[in-house]
């Protein structure tokens, strides 16, 4: 399974929010840091 | 989840957008975010397409998926990668916090 590296382009992706709007991680380059959070699952 | 929500000023005044996502449909998000007030922004990802990319671990025998992070600053280049060991290894918001001033330093 693939990983990503440090100090490496992070993977760009495109996903629909969950309220229908896209998002693509590149569109917060130049503007914002991302904390992406891969969830475990809602408990 | 609640321990993000917590420090989310801490993040905003980091520049940085908090990104959760997960294997749940949106409709599951939708609530989630609903009953517990989430800042953030929620992404399904039910075809794990993005979980896959990212290569965070099943673990068979619990039927969950290991939580992972990933600090990505302004330029788009990841400067934290945690993979958790179990479900329980999430690094702490002081940790991510510290680190985030890091990278703002090494990018100004």
């Amino acid at each position: 399974m693939p990983r990503v590296s440090l100090n490496t382009p992070a993977p760009d992706f495109t996903l629909q929010n969950f309220q229908g709007d896209t998002v693509k991680l590149s569109d917060f380059h130049g503007t914002s840091n991302v904390l992406l959070v891969f969830n475990r699952g809602f408990t | 989840m609640a321990q993000l929500r917590q420090d989310y000023q801490e993040f905003v005044k980091r520049d940085t957008q908090v990104v959760v996502v997960g294997p749940e449909d949106a409709k599951a998000f939708s609530a989630y975010w609903a009953k517990n007030k989430l800042p953030f922004i929620g992404l399904p990802d039910p075809k794990a397409s993005v979980l896959k990319l990212y290569g965070q671990e099943v673990n068979l025998f619990k039927l969950g998926r290991m939580p992972a992070q990933v600090i990505v600053d302004k330029e788009g280049v990841a400067r934290f990668v945690h993979y958790g060991h179990d479900m329980t290894d999430i690094p702490s918001n002081t940790e991510v916090l510290t680190l985030l001033e890091d990278v703002a330093k090494v990018t100004e």
